[in-house]
């Protein structure tokens, strides 16, 4: 205690002191003035006043923080202190000495607050830590921006995959962050405004190019928050260009497999090809060439990007502004430019020590970093490429290079990572394999297209051959009658030179009559058979046919003691035919089966039918047929008779194919054969009108 | 003594054509109408030359030939047919000669001399 609180401390015991001596005068004046009071009282007195004064003394010194006026000063001080939030305050801080008991408390417990308030934000520090170590380590990328579109936060990701520094962007709208601003994320930042309230809104595949044209395929997920009572909209982005560019890929491939499948479309496929590395704007690569081995040359086929950054960037915006479907838009059509004319007047000789070459010999890629300073590189290339950093990835299938895809970044200007390299690479493979199966299938095409012409030759020869057979055949029949008939000429002109020749040359000239009416009914036959056959199509009672023909022959099968038995069906449809035909098919199985039937036989034909067709049976008990395939018979020219052009049933199919029927013959176990005949019925009105 | 001659020909008017021609040459004639029947009369009987058409039949005159010859290799077989196309195997075939069926019926009778003189 120094002597100003001690001069203090006087004061306030003579502040004390003074009214009670006035008190205890005048008590002792009132007594001395009035009473007869002895010495020993007044002692008594003064003894009494004494021990108050310093009861009150104490009481207020020790007990209850004497003289705690005295440092007003200071307790708004530990007040303001107080109002800080924070305790710092030292006692010395206060400009008077600390008298007050209670003061010294106060500021006791204010470091104590201070204690608690400290340890507090330590642990909030020690959380904040923690959770920023979260927000850092995880993948994906989130930005706040507030209500003017402007950034407010972004987090480390963010900027590091857009290779933007936070200080500088933060404040920033998101027009000068981005290159374009998909249309999607737009609307769904709107949308996100106009109702805080909402869950958020996911929007997936959007394309991200950041000023410095560094792009991502990303999933973003919005979501509105109030902080101090601003509106504000975090928006998350979950990187999945990987995944995307690797799904799209397969995805053009398989889709490109299954859509382009002709040889008048090559350029398309491999365009198509080429579109999957340049697929979704900067998800790839800006430009992508396709060389193929041709012989023993390296060729220019194709190539895909854009002329200008003017036209990189439009075609950009135009993809982005959509949900990019995968498969929709494939495949594209070839785009002509600038860079495909060039890229298709390439043409080296494998041979040639070129960049491409050397890729295709030795089966591996080539990554071009500096173009200008890079031996492998010769001027024609650089100017070719005009770009310093470029991919060259050969295509190769069954372990053989079937040529390269050169790509690069011409107008995004971005290095080439080592995670496009690899996924170009992956790419290159299937590529590959899909234009191997590709220029297989032409081939294979090719190759079919030349057996059908094969096949057009053979047919064409074996009609030669059926016209050669018909001709011997004709031939063979005509010349008997003619053998025969120019043989009884002869015999005519020297029986003329003969006795008694009336009666042989009569005799040989009926002979040539004969031969001449058989010459003239083979020559009939053919013509009936090779004659384009006009139908009249009636609906018919194939029944009515049967029975009349019946009637025809019933005298010749008499004759020949051959029994006919008729099994026709009631109410057998009628089937639209001709009715000539009809005849002359059914008399032609008729007189078949009873030159085939010996005497004593029986013929059986029986009618039905189904819901599709009539159905006429021809049964008979003769030999059968001693072939293979007993429907050789149907086989122009094909016949057991001794006498016959073997055009009968031949004649007899092409009716029932004419009618859209069908016919065969199968011999019967019991022997003999069973001709079918089904003539389709007509399809019915209402089946028509489905 | 006549010459016996076997005619195997499936066709009725050429096989009576060829018959009165030849028996008009001074031959004695048998006809056959296959090469079943053929057959049959070399068993029987004695001939002394065979005339045969290729196209017929129950037996058709490739067969009845093989028959024939393993029978009596002997006998000249004039293979008398309108299959040109047949002349060239004919020479594995055995046959003494092979005719193509004409009108002008001298060219067998010709050749009948021929094999039997």
């Amino acid at each position: 205690m120094n002597m100003k609180s001690r001069k203090k401390i006087f004061y306030w015991v003579f502040k004390i002191f003074i009214p009670n001596l006035i008190l205890a005068t005048y008590i002792i004046s009132v007594l001395i003035y009035y009473e007869d009071i002895k010495l020993k009282t007044y002692i008594l007195l003064i003894c009494g006043m004494l021990i108050y004064f310093f009861t009150r003394l104490y009481y207020y010194y020790y007990k209850t923080g004497f003289f705690l006026w005295n440092n007003l000063k200071g307790i708004s001080q530990v007040i303001n202190e107080f109002k800080k939030g924070k305790f710092i305050f030292k006692e010395s801080d206060i400009g008077e000495p600390i008298v007050s008991g209670l003061m010294k408390e106060l500021i006791t417990v204010g470091k104590q607050f201070d204690s608690i308030v400290s340890s507090q934000s330590d642990e909030l520090k020690k959380f904040n830590e923690f959770y920023s170590h979260i927000i850092c380590s995880i993948n994906s990328y989130f930005m706040i921006i507030d209500k003017n579109d402007n950034l407010i936060y972004a987090n480390e990701g963010f900027c590091k995959k857009f290779n933007l520094e936070l200080d500088s962007i933060t404040g920033k709208s998101l027009e000068s962050l981005f290159y374009f601003l998909n249309t999607r994320l737009r609307i769904a930042i709107n949308q996100v405004r106009d109702d805080v309230e909402r869950d958020s809104i996911v929007i997936k595949n959007v394309h991200l190019m950041s000023v410095n044209r560094d792009s991502i395929i990303a999933d973003l997920k919005l979501s509105g928050m109030v902080v101090n009572g601003e509106d504000q909209i975090v928006i998350i982005m979950d990187d999945i260009t990987d995944r995307f560019s690797k799904d799209y890929h397969t995805s053009i491939l398989s889709h490109l497999t299954e859509t382009i499948g002709d040889e008048t479309e090559t350029d398309k496929l491999y365009y198509n090809i080429l579109f999957g590395v340049t697929s979704g704007s900067g998800l790839g690569f800006n430009r992508a060439m396709l060389f193929l081995v041709e012989d023993d040359d390296l060729e220019g086929k194709i190539a895909v990007g854009p002329d200008s950054f003017e036209d990189a960037i439009e075609v950009w915006n135009s993809l982005s502004s959509t949900e990019i479907d995968l498969n929709a838009e494939y495949p594209v059509d070839i785009k002509p430019n600038k860079l495909l004319e060039k890229v298709q007047k390439f043409k080296i000789p494998l041979s040639a020590g070129n960049i491409l070459t050397q890729s295709v010999k030795r089966m591996e890629k080539i990554h071009v970093v500096d173009a200008s300073n890079d031996e492998r590189m010769d001027k024609e290339m650089r100017e070719f490429m005009e770009v310093n950093e470029f991919i060259v990835m050969p295509l190769i299938s069954f372990n053989k290079s079937i040529g390269v895809i050169v790509a690069d970044n011409k107008y995004n200007m971005t290095g080439i990572t080592h995670q496009s390299i690899d996924l170009l690479s992956i790419f290159s493979f299937q590529a590959a394999s899909l234009i191997e199966s590709y220029m297989n299938l032409i081939e294979v095409k090719g190759e079919m297209k030349k057996l059908e012409e094969r096949q057009d030759a053979i047919v064409e020869s074996e009609k030669m051959a059926a016209v050669g057979r018909i001709a011997s055949h004709i031939a063979h029949e005509i010349r008997n009658p003619l053998v025969t008939m120019g043989g009884y000429a002869k015999r005519i002109v020297k029986s003329v030179q003969q006795e008694n020749s009336e009666k042989k040359i009569l005799q040989s000239a009926e002979i040539i009559l004969n031969e001449s009416e058989r010459l003239e009914k083979i020559l009939s036959n053919v013509m009936d058979f090779t004659r384009p056959s006009k139908y009249i199509k009636e609906f018919n009672d194939l029944n009515h046919i049967i029975r009349d023909t019946y009637w025809l022959l019933k005298n010749v099968l008499s004759e020949k003691k051959i029994k006919l038995k008729l099994d026709l069906e009631k109410n057998l449809p009628n089937v639209k035919s001709d009715f000539n035909q009809m005849k002359q098919v059914i008399l032609n199985l008729f007189q078949n089966s009873m030159d085939a039937t010996p005497e004593g036989g029986r013929i059986e034909v029986i009618t039905e039918s189904d819901d599709e067709n009539v159905i006429i049976r021809v049964r008979d008990t003769g030999t059968g047929i001693n072939e293979d395939d007993p429907n050789v018979i149907f086989e122009p020219f094909f016949t057991t008779k001794i006498t016959g052009v073997g055009l009968g049933l031949a004649n007899v199919k092409k009716i029932i194919k004419d009618h859209k029927g069908k016919i065969y013959v199968a011999n019967r176990d019991e022997g003999g054969v069973e001709f079918t005949i089904k003539i389709p019925l007509p399809v019915r009105e209402n089946d028509d009108e489905n | 003594m006549k010459k016996k001659l076997l005619i195997v020909e499936d066709e009725e008017s050429l096989r009576e054509l060829y018959a009165e021609e030849l028996e008009d040459n001074g031959y004695d004639v048998v006809k056959a109408s296959n090469g079943k029947e053929g057959i049959e009369l070399v068993k029987k009987e004695k001939f002394d030359l065979v005339i045969m058409d290729i196209r017929m039949p129950e037996m058709d005159g490739i067969e009845a030939l093989g028959k024939i010859i393993s029978m009596d290799g002997k006998i000249p077989v004039i293979i008398y047919t309108a299959y040109s196309n047949y002349k060239s195997n004919f020479m594995t075939w055995t046959a003494d000669a092979y005719l193509t069926k004409s009108s002008n019926l001298d060219e067998l009778v010709e050749k009948i001399e021929e094999l039997l003189s």
